[in-house]
């Protein structure tokens, strides 16, 4: 009878691995293009931007910091666009028609797609809304970042220039 | 022997067939809608915390903060 109490309180404890810390692979998905507009039948998968310094962001039209972090990721990516780094944004809203209609408002520049489902959140475990990553070029993820605020842009970018100089 | 592992049966089973389920950050689209919060128009507000008062005869405890988006 101890022993099956041991047991049993045993099973509670375990380590809580996160599939997406720093230092780990960034998972792989393929994601339908938001727009539908590229070629592939509008699929496109993280590994295609291997060899990249990708910024993952993952965001949604209700999300409120969105509107502070989307204009300024996108100045980020037309600055370095000459390097080897792309912005690609994962929008989880279920109606998909909501985030056509915020890009439509706040355009950008670089591929959004489309997880409605939400499978690629729960692949990367999120905690909040919005959460971004940064992936170095072997597909590592170097950066984890939750919320969203103006100073934040600095910081990614001063990890950017690191990973892109590492990269060289 | 028997009875106690019954009692003890009868307490866990409702812990586990309970159906709470938490939402995920990402699941959280309907909730930031200004329909489901609380007190989204600040005169709504401040006439349901007059009337409150006058049938009352206090006020406050009603107030929540926080953003839907799951980052605070």
């Amino acid at each position: 009878m101890p022993k099956l109490c041991l047991f049993t309180l045993c099973l509670f404890l375990h380590a809580t691995a996160f599939g997406a810390a720093v230092g780990e692979a960034a998972p792989d998905f393929t994601l339908p293009d938001l727009f539908q507009k590229t070629s592939n039948n509008g699929a496109i998968s993280l590994n295609d931007y291997r060899g990249k310094v990708v910024y993952l962001d993952f965001w949604a039209s209700w999300c409120a910091p969105c509107l502070v972090s989307i204009p300024l990721i996108n100045e980020l990516r037309n600055k370095y666009k000459n390097e080897a780094f792309e912005v690609l944004a994962v929008n989880v809203d279920t109606d998909p028609e909501d985030g056509i209609d915020f890009l439509y408002d706040h355009p950008v520049d670089y591929p959004v797609v489309s997880d409605p489902e939400g499978l690629s959140p729960a692949l990367y475990e999120l905690i909040g809304m919005p959460t971004s990553f940064l992936i170095d070029a072997e597909g590592t993820i170097r950066l984890v970042h939750v919320g969203f605020k103006l100073s934040d842009i600095d910081m990614i970018e001063a990890e950017l220039v690191e990973l892109l100089e590492a990269s060289k | 022997m028997k009875k106690t592992l019954l009692l003890l049966t009868l307490c866990v089973a409702p812990l586990i067939l309970s159906a709470c389920t938490p939402v995920a950050a990402w699941e959280r689209g309907y909730l930031a809608r200004n329909e489901m919060a609380i007190d989204s128009d600040p005169m709504e507000k401040s006439l349901n915390n007059h009337i409150y008062f006058s049938k009352e005869a206090s006020n406050g405890g009603n107030s929540a903060s926080g953003g839907g988006c799951g980052c605070n």
